[in-house]
């Protein structure tokens, strides 16, 4: 199929109107400063923007960002050694393991770089979908759910490659990680709560979702356990070896990356097929963060050293950074159990107000929480007649008994959680409660009597929760679970075709170029990740991973 | 050559003065701990001299390969392996591997980087 003649999909051409570009740069900055329309901007058009000479930066409208630095030159002579590979794969996480590992099996040389010393990633579920026990209507339904959810911004054909092939992914990343020793279980389709009423009556919809633990285990470990597995497979891996730039010919195609060691020597990555960044997001980059989601301000990090680098180097190359605005994910799943994060208790800020109708899910209630004092910490309330009165509730509830292992003032050994996250208290008074959550007392108890007021009256007067979620905080001992939303990834990035691959600002691809998990654009747009398919964010990246390292490895 | 030294000695004392200013103006309105040693002294005692971390020339920024020379990764992380609630020197983000310079200050005082995260993780970083 021809790339010139193949028409750009919606998603797409908006992207390329609307996202950052070195092209929109010298467009917009052209249009600022000559007064015209912005809609002159020449989409689908062959002319490439003239490089301007001495620019140190990103620019738009005359905005410097400083976040893009270009990257400096770097002589032949100063490069230690150069190596010649297939396939270099920048980043280790959950996305270029399973990139290297892929390309490796289907017969490439890899080479897998990282900034860290060791593999890194985070969560316990990736899932899929199990495609021979699902309908194809339920499939396409549950992709219309998660248009719907990604407020209609993401890409379609991403969404669907992801549902017809995570199936057959996670279950190659379970057996992957297996052989390298790690824990993984295929949980079925149990754990998918969110995901009632999607499908119709009597159609099938049914998971593969993979769970790497119980805590503290998690998918970093699992994680390093594939890429022992693709290690022993021939990947070649580089720690400590952070990417520093791309290496382009003379038509812009990518052929390797320049690296740098610890030692301060720089080295050569040649890539003969492709070069795959998979070097995640850049949630402690503050700059970036700034431009594109400056609601993030006040709330924590739950990542080191995620500075972006894999921006800055596909802006460069000629990629296309997804306009401003863009998707982010804060959860809590270590203070109280996770199972119970969506149940609608009664929910007060951290100084004890009740604020939101408590049906908001846990995914979305960063966005009451934004300012400087209550920067994502609220706390969920309950009685001691909560199993029998949210029996009903989306979720699966632990018992006081289960409950105690997120408590940190009950003594003993804690198994199953981190202990230096929970976060769950009990208390014989309100009073007593409110000062372990870290409330103030007379506020606390003040909203608790005026929200068990409206429970009586069976009219949310205040907020407009259903009467049937209305339910008292009456009986000691009362409990609380404590959450901090806190930064767990951004996951919007550098526009790709439905192969993976990197398009410039005219909608070509970069030959060379290709980029998966949480930098790579299209599989969100909503203000905020999904929690509809528990475990949607590592299986797009395992997904992503293996597809895209069998392409590349097959060019 | 008494001018020379004069000279040197001139400059030393007005970057100390600036360090100085810097130092006070970062810890205004906190008590600097009177009996808190700061590393470049514990340095020094060892007979380790500017030059050796931050070069002969301009003074450069200190990389973690600096440490590294003399500070062997993973005996440390050893040493500390029953360090509770947690061996900072083998973690889950980093392994042995993590930046000397996120936690250890060499000209103020250190940090303890894990507890903004992890709050009953309180450990004392020298």
């Amino acid at each position: 199929m021809s790339k010139e003649s193949k028409e750009i999909d919606q998603y797409t051409a908006s992207v390329l109107q609307n996202g950052i570009s070195r092209r929109t740069f010298l467009t917009r900055a052209a249009v600022g400063s000559s007064g015209l329309a912005f809609a002159s901007l020449g989409m689908g058009s062959a002319s490439a923007a003239p490089i301007q000479v001495g620019t140190e930066y990103g620019e738009i409208g005359g905005a410097t960002l400083g976040f893009l630095p270009k990257p400096k030159p770097i002589a032949d002579k100063d490069i230690a050694t150069t190596q010649t590979f297939d396939v270099v794969v920048v980043g280790a996480g959950a996305s270029g393991v399973p990139a290297a590992l892929s390309a490796r099996e289907s017969g490439a040389s890899v080479a897998c770089l990282q900034k860290q010393a060791i593999p890194v990633s985070q969560g316990n579920t990736g899932s899929g979908i199990d495609l021979k026990n699902s309908d194809k209507s339920a499939i396409e339904s549950l992709v219309s759910r998660l248009m719907a959810d990604n407020a209609h911004r993401s890409h379609p054909g991403l969404l669907r490659q992801w549902a017809y092939n995570s199936g057959e992914a996670v279950n190659w990343v379970i057996d992957r990680v297996k052989q390298g020793g790690g824990q993984i279980v295929d949980q079925g389709t149990k754990p998918q709560h969110g995901i009632r009423g999607i499908a119709d009556e009597g159609d099938r919809l049914n998971f593969v979702t993979s769970f790497c633990g119980p805590k503290p285990y998690t998918t970093g470990d699992a994680i390093r356990a594939l890429a022992k597995t693709a290690e022993k497979a021939g990947v070649k891996f580089f720690f400590n070896t952070p990417a520093q730039q791309l290496i382009q010919d003379e038509s812009g195609k990518v052929i390797g990356v320049i690296a740098q060691t610890r030692d301060g020597k720089y080295h050569k990555y040649l890539a003969k097929k492709g070069v795959i960044l998979s070097s995640g997001d850049y949630q402690n980059n503050k700059a970036m963060c700034d431009f594109f989601i400056p609601e993030l301000k006040n709330f924590e990090r739950k990542q080191m050293d995620r500075t972006g680098d894999g921006f800055a180097m596909a802006y460069w190359a000629g990629g296309v950074i997804e306009p401003v605005g863009h998707t982010k994910m804060l959860h809590d799943f270590d203070a109280g159990p996770a199972s119970m994060c969506d149940m609608p208790f009664l929910a007060v800020n951290r100084k004890g107000e009740r604020f939101v109708n408590e049906k908001v899910e846990m995914s979305l209630m960063n966005n009451y929480l934004k300012d400087e004092q209550n920067a994502g910490h609220y706390s969920q309330v309950f009685d001691s007649d909560y199993m029998t009165q949210a029996k009903d509730w989306p979720g699966h509830l632990y018992s006081p008994e289960e409950l105690k292992v997120y408590m940190p003032e009950e003594p003993g050994e804690k198994k199953g959680v981190y202990p230096s996250l929970t976060n769950t208290y009990s208390a014989n008074t309100l009073e007593e409660l409110a000062v372990k959550l870290e409330c103030d007392p007379k506020t606390f108890v003040a909203n608790v009597n005026r929200y068990n007021e409206l429970c009586k009256k069976g009219k949310d007067e205040d907020f407009g929760k259903p009467a049937s979620k209305m339910v008292p905080v009456l009986k000691p001992p009362f409990y609380g679970i404590h959450r901090r939303m806190r930064v767990s990834t951004i996951c919007s990035g550098i526009l790709v075709n439905e192969n993976h691959q990197v398009l410039d600002a005219d909608g070509k691809e970069i030959p060379g170029l290709f980029i998966v998990g949480n930098l790579g654009a299209g599989f969100y747009g909503g203000v905020d990740y999904p929690l509809t398919v528990f475990g949607l964010s590592l299986g797009r990246c395992y997904t992503f991973g293996y597809l895209a390292g069998k392409y590349v490895a097959k060019l | 050559m008494g001018i020379q030294l004069n000279e040197q000695w001139n400059n030393t004392m007005k970057n100390l003065t600036i360090m100085l200013s810097l130092v006070l103006s970062i810890f205004a309105g906190s008590a600097l701990a009177k009996d808190t040693v700061l590393l470049d002294q514990t340095h020094a005692a060892k007979g380790v001299k500017c030059a050796s971390c931050h070069g002969k020339e301009d003074r450069q920024a200190v990389p973690m390969l600096k440490c590294v020379q003399c500070h062997n990764t993973e005996k440390l992380a050893a040493k500390t392996a029953d360090v509770k609630p947690v061996n900072p020197h083998n973690n889950r983000h980093f392994a042995t591997e993590t930046d000397c310079a996120k936690c250890h200050h060499v000209h103020q005082k250190s940090e303890n980087l894990c507890v903004s995260c992890h709050p009953r993780f309180d450990l004392v970083t020298p």
